[in-house]
């Protein structure tokens, strides 16, 4: 019985106790015994005694419950079938890759599968909110292993509760599809861009977040994120710069038009420390001789003419190159009768990205790594058009294009020996097509095509990557269904 | 390429067909304030239209804008305006703001004790009695007795609307009882003679007014029809409808019909006050 219902029930029985006891006692020829007057005296007494300390267990329940409600669980599980619609061209006759294909849609399709079965995401959430001081923990577990995403606790100052402070391993404060909940998100993954520049979305830093609140009238439709963070991702700090993430973000709320528009610009400027130590610098005697060797010669590559030219500095080993992103992204929410709402999203960023000779990803070299820094201009955008059908389906079309080099492009990348040129310096752009249908409040089921292009490029048999110069056959359907709890 | 381009309209348009296809059932859950309102809405309404079926549930207007969020209601009643926060849940998963109706305005009573010898207060004063900062019946013209504090629970639009109307934003003392519904404040206000509650002005029984002042030289109103209408009442609010979207079919006609004169009139007999 749940404690209000026994108070209740106890509470009625003492009334009818009491009212008979009243009433027993104003017929005095009733005849009834001061024994028995005794007795109900005391069982009045003792159903009192009863209530009081139900009174008591209930209230002792609800600060539990109080409690308790401050504990949040939440998460979501992915799983998925995925089938990469052509693998001529690009598989051999053994079922060996000759160029990764799936990376950008799910993950690489190993060798000898073209279609296969597996959980993208189960994710665990457990947060414990006291108002003003959050923390939370998220797991991702998957056939793959269990990692951690989220490890964070938070502060909002008690008076105007607008600023907050939050340390820990987070999502990085920059653009909007990164923060945006996979468990939310229409398309399957994220645009090339972000999964490039910002591989897992997260990091370890601190982030002071300004976000006035709806009583400061027109400054609430502001808001500002920015901090310090390692700049190595889900990962281990390997030297001691830290780099700044920031995003000002603004959202406009139009009700009266069902209009909504959101915009922010974000910019990340931090460093990558080189640690090449591969290349030894020889130190010669008088007699010019070799007398020792030092590790102390790091490597970098600059774009000249169209290819990575060796850098003849001297002492470049834990010498700093920049890492800078500067970014702009906008949001548009409208009604349409009838049919829905829907919404358009685009997000534009450039920069300068330290990477390697094979990969124009987000670099992270752990000490005396093997490779030197090579620096290029990348340039990359998406937009998405989101259309709601009725309250249970979304159609969704989305095209993202990601230039790792934008001082090279497609016929210059080539003979290799020379330029140093790679594939990881070939333009990709992907159109999505997308249908998703929520079952339920928990439940929803996502199909979605990727067409995936990549620029032409201009290698030469001796570089050995001719199936680059054509567009490689690796779009990918993904049919995913989501429990969300 | 074509062919997966044509299977791909060709769900389009099954799954369009389904979407839209008529349902003559509507769903209203949210505010406890309003419950007996929509109850009274929802009756009249199925009587004028027969093949109707309206289901009305209270559990506060945070519930209602959860269970609209989630897809478990067709309509929210709120008797606080939508948050940014579940604003933007919504634009998350339907690409919309919602759609705010006004289908109402209350005067947000504050009850005391028929026996309680105070008779007006002022915002300021009411803020200090909830934030705990004043908790002696003395201190506002009151016999000497600790204040006991009644309320609601923060899953209520009435909760959230006198924390930041009255409150500006404050927390409410610790030692407020949160309770499940304005009758219930209603109630227990009707038994202690100590005690102060706040709710909608149409469940006012047993228990009597406090008049509320702007500040200490503004006379005191106590939340009637010609106060509320001329705007002198200090603690007054709209009641809300919430739809996802721009409603159409038995929804629209059900909103047209709460706002036209019939819903309105439904308005006045049930304690609170027309929009129109």
């Amino acid at each position: 019985m749940k404690p209000r219902k026994s108070f209740r029930a106890v509470f009625s029985t003492v009334l009818c106790v009491g009212l008979a006891s009243f009433v027993f006692s104003q017929d005095e020829n009733s005849g009834a015994s001061n024994g028995e007057m005794e007795k109900l005296q005391e069982k009045v007494s003792d159903l009192n005694g009863q209530l009081k300390g139900l009174e008591e267990s209930y209230l002792e329940t609800m600060g539990t419950v109080a409690k308790l409600n401050k504990i949040k669980v939440s998460g979501y599980v992915q799983a998925q079938y995925r089938m990469l619609m052509d693998s001529a061209g690009i598989m051999d006759a053994t079922g060996k890759y000759a160029a990764p294909a799936g990376d950008f849609s799910g993950g690489k399709f190993s060798d000898g599968t073209r279609g296969l079965l597996h959980v993208r995401r189960g994710r665990f959430k457990i947060a414990y909110d006291n108002g003003l001081a959050q923390s939370a923990v998220q797991l991702d577990a998957t056939e793959k292993g269990v990692g951690i995403k989220d490890a964070y606790l938070s502060f909002t100052d008690p008076w105007i509760k607008s600023v907050s402070l939050k340390t820990g391993l987070f999502d990085r404060p920059f653009g909007f599809e990164i923060s945006y909940s996979s468990s939310s998100r229409e398309s399957p993954e994220r645009s090339r861009l972000f999964q490039t520049l910002f591989p897992g979305e997260r990091d370890v830093g601190a982030q002071l977040q300004i976000a006035p609140n709806e009583r400061m009238g027109m400054v609430s439709y502001l808001n500002l994120k920015g901090g310090l963070f390692n700049g190595v991702g889900i990962g281990v700090e390997n030297d001691d710069h830290k780099d700044f993430i920031g995003r000002l973000g603004m959202a406009i709320p139009l009700t009266d038009i069902n209009l909504a528009v959101d915009a922010g610009v974000s910019a990340y400027i931090g460093t990558v420390t080189n640690t090449d130590t591969t290349h030894a610098s020889v130190v010669r005697n008088a007699a010019n001789t070799a007398d020792s060797i030092v590790n102390t010669r790091g490597y970098s590559y600059e774009m000249i003419a169209k290819a990575f030219k060796k850098s003849d500095d001297e002492g470049m080993l834990n010498k700093t190159y920049e890492r800078q992103y500067l970014g702009g992204d906008i949001q548009i929410y409208y009604d349409v009768p009838v049919i829905g709402g829907f919404s358009f999203r685009g997000e534009y960023i450039q920069g300068k990205q330290p990477g390697t000779s094979s990969s124009s990803g987000f670099y992270n070299p752990g000490r005396n790594s093997t490779s030197g820094v090579y620096m290029r201009n990348f340039m990359g955008y998406y937009f998405m058009y989101v259309q709601n059908l009725g309250l249970k389906n979304q159609l969704i079309v989305k095209y993202d294009s990601y230039d790792p080099n934008t001082d090279v492009e497609g016929k210059d990348i080539g003979n290799t020996a020379t330029t140093k040129l790679s594939t990881a310096d070939l333009q990709y752009s992907t159109l999505g097509l997308g249908l998703v249908h929520y079952w339920d409040e928990n439940v929803k089921v996502v199909a979605y095509y990727d067409m995936v292009s990549n620029e032409k490029a201009g290698f030469t048999a001796a570089d050995g990557k001719e199936k680059y110069n054509d567009d490689l056959n690796d779009d990918v359907l993904t049919v995913r269904i989501q429990y969300k709890f | 390429m074509r062919k997966t381009i044509t299977c791909l309209a060709a769900v389009i348009a099954i799954v369009a067909s389904l979407t839209y296809a008529k349902s003559s059932s509507i769903t209203v859950k949210g505010s406890d304030t309003m419950v007996i309102l929509s109850q009274r809405w929802a009756e009249a309404f199925m009587a004028k239209n027969p093949e109707m079926s309206i289901q009305v549930t209270g559990g506060g207007s945070g519930t209602g804008i959860s269970a609209l969020i989630n897809g478990t209601t067709d309509v929210c009643n709120a008797s606080r305006p939508m948050k940014s926060s579940e604003r933007e849940k919504l634009k998350t998963r339907y690409n919309s703001l919602g759609i705010e109706i006004k289908s109402a305005i209350d005067g947000l009573a504050v009850y005391v004790h028929e026996n309680c010898p105070v008779t007006e207060l002022t915002l300021a004063q009411l803020k200090a009695i909830y934030t705990g900062k004043i908790t002696n019946w003395k201190d506002v013209g009151g016999p000497d007795g600790k204040i006991i504090l009644y309320g609601r629970e923060n899953s209520s639009g009435t909760y959230v609307y006198f924390r930041d109307f009255v409150l500006e934003g404050q927390d409410y003392s610790a030692m407020m009882q949160s309770l499940p519904g304005t009758a219930a404040v209603v109630n227990a206000v009707a038994k202690d003679v100590m005690g102060i509650g706040y709710g909608g002005a149409a469940y006012a029984k047993g228990v009597r007014f406090v008049k509320v002042k702007k500040d200490a030289g503004s006379p005191g109103y106590e939340p009637n029809a010609e106060s509320i209408k001329q705007g002198l009442y200090p603690i007054t609010r709209f009641l809300y409808m919430y739809v996802r979207s721009r409603p159409t079919g038995e929804i629209k006609s059900f909103i047209d019909w709460v706002l036209s004169a019939e819903g309105q009139e439904i308005v006045s007999k049930v304690g609170y006050f027309p929009i129109r």
